[in-house]
């Protein structure tokens, strides 16, 4: 069944900082076109992982595998091009790029051209450059924000910014697309739009999502399958309704004790 | 409430008044004032040292009156001016009565003399703390003054003194053009420009900014609103008077002017690669000067036969040194490839002093020439003509720089260009968005050297020899201060900040002793007042299809799909 294929699978990832350990013989598995939850209390080593797979962190055992080929120990550029991007849980654009700069430095690992093309304006780069500004515009409208191509990435409203840099992964054209909390600092109905988005990135776009998110609802809404962390190991993985009702995550979350005081299903 | 913040006003008034005192004296001390007071502005009423004063005062004055209305406004910039006034006549007081000279060798007698409008310290410091309040009223009037009346003074004032500072070059200029030269014998004379001249220019300036002011959008959107066809032949109409205008310019200009244009030029070039390191790619690179060296010495090497090497043609050498200049660029750029900010800053300036070093080496004298240089550099010919005098040599900067330009602009808005930006806003995304950053870095270091190589190379030509004491740290902070001045990242930017900080004190030769002093309040000033630079980058708008007019911007299907 092509659904239940692995794209990316950890084996065993440990990350140390020091004496600290970050992630511990973690195990890790998700699968094609799924959306996949990461939650876990704050320092469970959530972002740690996405660092991990990304590249910017080199875990000290363990594997990182795409479609069953290691990526660990390549640099971030190179994850890249195999088809991982990320976004960042403090927004991370180019400030003082415009909009379509921003997503067009996205398009950076499908485009050719060189030193010596660009100067002289050759036809073939100016073509490339043509369909790359085409492709920005088409990404811009994919995340409601046409119109506002021009503006500085710094001076756009903060919803308008996540959206800005989810296009700008998506410009990279990934298959596994790595968000880390996208709906940190919204209301309840941005959170909703929000919600709805990265739904459509999988249907429409058959991308595979690996999120970080703390709002319950969200997490509860539209992943297939939830992975808890807490002090860098996996204490539970799972459908959602089996992780709501999970005793070790409950404690996790509120504290020892708390499991038998809550009913099952109620955090959140 | 209002009282509180009236006494905060005459409390700051009365601070101003003494920093602006504190920078009068200062500006005295360090001999400006005399050293400007040789210049007249306005031919036996003004010298430019008295107007430095007066601007100092003015705008201490400026300072004081923001906020207010009314008469507030006024008496807040004349005690401004008073306390500022009053502090510079305590000066002129403490030199009647001690020796300064002692401790402050500019405070000499002429200096006081200058002070007191040439009157003893009795008339004289009155005097001086009467013209402080009335500058300072002034100032506050000036404040309140309405946008537009503001600007029109600002620039017609600015003309004056244009006009007055440069009448040196101004006068031979117009002396060569017919019924020029009578409009000069009008407004200039033998020491300055006439009483009836300056009024002109300041009238004259004042009223076309006030209608600018007022008819000018209209005239610009009319502009836009013209036909395909007409806009067309507009623009071409346009780029071939400048052509015309960059071609005849040193004729225009003269041989002295021409000379400025070439150093200019000269650092224009610099400045456009090194925006490219700093500006584009945002690498903080202290040892530009380096490659300005790397440039002139292989060409000095490859062409001399003081040195009986190679005894090239320039035309042969200056490929050499553009592209041992990249290479050089690239050799620098490893070491220091994980190195950002300020380390990067001290890495790179320790690479210039290198250079420098190496060249001047008794070790190395056999190739390099040490102390003593290379000379007998051959002229660049073309096919019988030859780039010797600065007339001539304009022409090969001017196609340096239009090269140099070109490129700039063409990787600006690619890929390549891109990725430099990117790197420079934030370097762990840049390499998350697929970007290798030890090629984009070092493409960095290696375009921006080449571009400093060539200027390097003609830089040797132009002299004819070159000298290890030409290659000092300060060419590397001159190109920064520019590029900072002018705007980052901006490559017009950079033709205005060469200008205004290369062109202008080659002119003024009395801002040279003053220029690292001129340059440190330059760069005050551009931090607090216009933090993005003379001539900042633009935006480029590029959402819109070329040739999409602005009827399918509004669309709002487009918008809200």
């Amino acid at each position: 069944m092509k659904a239940q294929m692995t794209l990316l699978t950890c084996r065993k990832l440990t990350k140390l900082f020091g004496g600290l350990v970050a992630l511990q013989e973690l195990d890790l598995e998700v699968r094609k076109e799924s959306i996949h939850s990461v939650i876990g209390p704050n320092g469970a080593g959530k972002t740690t992982l996405f660092n991990c797979i990304t590249g910017f962190y080199s875990p000290e055992k363990g594997d990182i595998l795409l479609d069953d080929r290691s990526i660990k120990g390549l640099l971030p550029d190179r994850i890249v091009h195999l088809g991982i991007a990320r976004t960042y849980q403090n927004i991370r654009l180019f400030p003082n790029l415009t909009v379509m700069e921003n997503v067009l430095v996205g398009l950076h690992p499908h485009l050719r051209a060189g030193f010596l093309g660009i100067v002289l304006g050759l036809p073939s780069t100016r073509k490339e450059e043509r369909q790359a500004l085409e492709e920005a515009r088409r990404l811009l409208k994919f995340v409601n924000l046409s119109g506002k191509g021009d503006l500085l990435a710094k001076n756009l409203p903060y919803g308008d910014q996540r959206r800005l840099e989810v296009a700008r992964a998506l410009a990279t054209r990934p298959r596994l697309l790595l968000l880390d909390e996208p709906t940190a600092g919204m209301n309840p109905k941005e959170t909703q739009e929000m919600t709805d988005f990265i739904l459509r990135l999988r249907d429409e776009l058959g991308i595979t999502i690996l999120l970080i998110e703390h709002q319950m609802r969200v997490v509860m809404g539209i992943s297939e399958r939830v992975t808890v962390l807490d002090y860098g190991e996996k204490i539970a993985e799972g459908p959602p309704v089996e992780i709501q009702r999970n005793p070790r995550v409950i404690e996790a979350y509120l504290g020892k004790g708390s499991s038998e005081e809550l009913s099952a299903g109620k955090i959140g | 409430m209002a009282r509180k913040r009236s006494a905060h006003g005459w409390r700051r008034s009365v601070k101003l008044g003494l920093v602006t005192g504190a920078v009068a004296v200062l500006v005295a001390l360090i001999g400006m004032v005399e050293a400007f007071s040789q210049r007249d502005i306005v031919a036996e009423l003004l010298s430019m040292g008295h107007a430095l004063i007066l601007f100092v005062l003015l705008f201490g004055a400026l300072l004081a009156a923001r906020g207010a209305y009314s008469a507030k406004g006024l008496a807040w910039g004349g005690l401004a001016g008073l306390v500022a006034s009053l502090v510079l006549g305590g000066l002129v007081l403490l030199g009647s009565l001690i020796p300064l000279r002692q401790v402050f060798i500019n405070a000499s007698p002429v200096l006081f003399q200058l002070l007191s409008f040439g009157e003893e310290p009795w008339p004289g410091i009155p005097l001086l703390c009467g013209i402080g309040f009335l500058a300072g009223v002034l100032g506050g009037t000036i404040q309140m003054l309405p946008h537009s009346l503001k600007s029109a003074l600002g620039r017609s004032v600015g003309a004056v003194v244009g006009a007055g500072v440069l009448q040196d070059m101004l006068r031979p200029i117009l002396a060569a053009w017919g019924p020029l030269s009578e409009l000069s014998d009008l407004v200039f004379e033998a020491s300055g420009l006439t009483s009836e001249g300056a009024l002109g220019i300041l009238l004259g300036v004042a009223g076309g900014s006030l209608v600018w002011e007022r008819k000018g959008q209209r005239l610009l959107k009319g502009i836009q609103n013209l036909p395909h066809g007409a806009s067309k032949a507009l623009k071409t109409g346009w780029v071939s008077l400048l052509v015309a205008l960059l071609l005849l310019l040193p004729q225009i200009l003269g041989l002295f002017l021409s000379e400025v244009l070439t150093i200019v030029g000269l650092y224009v070039l610099l400045g456009l690669g090194l925006n490219i390191v700093v500006g584009f790619a945002g690498l903080l690179d202290l040892g530009y000067v380096a490659f300005f060296a790397i440039g002139s010495y292989t060409v000095a090497i490859l062409t001399s036969p003081e040195l009986g090497f190679f005894e090239l043609s320039f035309w042969s050498a200056l490929p050499v040194a553009v592209l041992l200049g990249a290479v050089s660029g690239v050799l620098l750029g490893i070491p220091v490839l994980k190195m950002r900010g300020d380390y990067l800053a001290i890495a790179t300036l320790g690479f210039g002093e290198i250079i420098r070093i190496l060249v001047l080496s008794d070790f190395l004298r056999p190739w390099l020439g040490g102390a003593q240089g290379i000379g007998k550099i051959p002229k660049a010919g073309l096919g019988g003509f030859e780039f010797g005098t600065p007339q001539e040599l304009y022409y090969l900067i001017l196609a340096g720089c239009l090269l140099v330009g070109f490129v700039s602009w063409r990787l600006r808005d690619s890929r390549i260009g891109r990725a430099w930006m990117a790197v420079r806003e934030d370097e762990d995304v840049a390499q998350a968005m697929g970007i290798n950053l030890v090629g984009t870095k070092l493409l960095a270091f290696a375009t921006g050297a080449a571009f400093s190589a060539l200027s390097g190379a003609i830089f040797a030509t132009k002299l004819g020899s070159v000298y290890p004491h030409s290659f000092n740290v300060m060419i590397s902070i001159n190109i920064l201060c520019l590029i900072i001045v002018g705007g980052m990242g901006s490559i017009p930017g950079v033709i205005v900040g060469a200008a205004a900080l290369v062109g202008l004190p080659e002119l003024l030769r009395e801002f040279a002793e003053y220029r690292l002093l001129v340059y440190g309040a330059a760069l005050v000033a551009m931090m607090l007042l216009k933090p993005e630079g003379l001539w900042p980058e633009a935006v480029h708008k590029r959402e819109l299809h070329e040739g999409q007019d602005d009827t399918s911007r509004s669309v709002p299907a487009e918008g809200r799909s």
